[in-house]
């Protein structure tokens, strides 16, 4: 799985597609996936009881179980609801390239996606290990060491070096024009408050690119492990 | 064909609002680093950027 990926790739897409995209559902897109699995991936506590998936990988990648929300028909069939029931095929381009985004991405780990679900085969490069089952903590440490969190940094130092997509004049000029919802949402948010939300995904992937980085490096003293399906001090799902 | 690459180059109001968004992510991150559940959402990273970036400089500017 990918940390900060999916809150930094949408701004690469936006900038280089040849198709006219929006950037709110391309983010939503982006997050689809994971929305309503990595809680139970992790396990929550409620009262005395602890809500969690009896076998994580499987339940968030595989078949049975939720892996299908990583799969490319499963960002079609949402694309259809945008564009049948709520009569926006904008809508529905844009949450299809950003829903992909994210099920590509997720192939770099060791469980990877069924892509191409319902063939149940797992895609997967295997460059950096999946540790979801470890929870939440071991998971942000093994990810934060190993290939993974370099795929979140090309994303950052990219975003950086394409500044101007998160500039006003590049948010007037193609993120407020591209989509209805920005000139709705205006009506009672101010302009300066709507450039400072388009913002807030780099803001929050780069943010806590940095923060997980130091948690893992600086305070817990992890071990960096860039080899091919590292870091090899954690224990690798596999599909 | 030879692939160049280009940096522009930010104007002086650029990199006064890009050292703003530094300061509003060194605290989110110091705020972060200890409690770790803070890092964990989206909506409390935007409502924060919201509040660092927007609520406050606006208030800021009224006052002053």
């Amino acid at each position: 799985m990918s940390w900060a990926a999916h809150d930094l790739e949408p701004y690469a897409i936006q900038k280089h597609t040849k198709l006219k995209l929006a950037f709110v559902p391309l983010l939503i897109g982006s997050y689809a996936p994971d929305m309503m699995t990595k809680w139970f991936v992790y396990g929550i506590h409620l009262g005395p009881w602890e809500l969690k998936a009896s076998n994580p990988a499987q339940f968030h990648r595989g078949w049975p179980g939720f892996g299908f929300t990583h799969s490319l028909i499963y960002g079609l069939a949402i694309a259809l609801i945008f564009w049948k029931v709520f009569d926006s095929k904008l809508w529905a381009v844009s949450f299809l390239v950003g829903q992909a985004a994210h099920a590509i991405t997720d192939t770099g780990d060791t469980v990877g996606t069924m892509l191409l679900f319902p063939w149940t085969y797992h895609f997967h490069f295997g460059a950096w290990a999946y540790a979801g089952q470890t929870g939440r903590a071991t998971d942000a440490a093994a990810y934060f060491s190993g290939l993974g969190s370099m795929w979140d940094l090309l994303f950052v130092v990219y975003g950086l070096w394409s500044w101007r997509v998160l500039t006003s004049a590049y948010f007037d000029n193609f993120i407020y024009r591209a989509d209805a919802f920005w000139p709705w949402l205006n009506r009672w948010v101010p302009r300066a408050a709507l450039i400072v939300l388009y913002r807030a995904a780099f803001f929050y992937g780069t943010s806590r690119w940095i923060a997980w980085t130091i948690w893992a490096h600086v305070i817990h003293h992890y071990p960096y492990d860039l080899s091919w399906g590292g870091p090899h001090w954690v224990h690798a799902a596999h599909p | 064909m030879r692939l160049r690459l280009s940096f522009d180059r930010p104007s002086r109001r650029d990199l006064v609002v890009f050292g703003g968004y530094c300061v509003a992510s060194a605290i989110y991150i110091a705020i972060g680093v200890s409690v770790f559940d803070f890092l964990l959402s989206f909506w409390v990273a935007a409502a924060y950027l919201l509040v660092a970036a927007w609520l406050i400089p606006t208030l800021a500017r009224r006052v002053g």
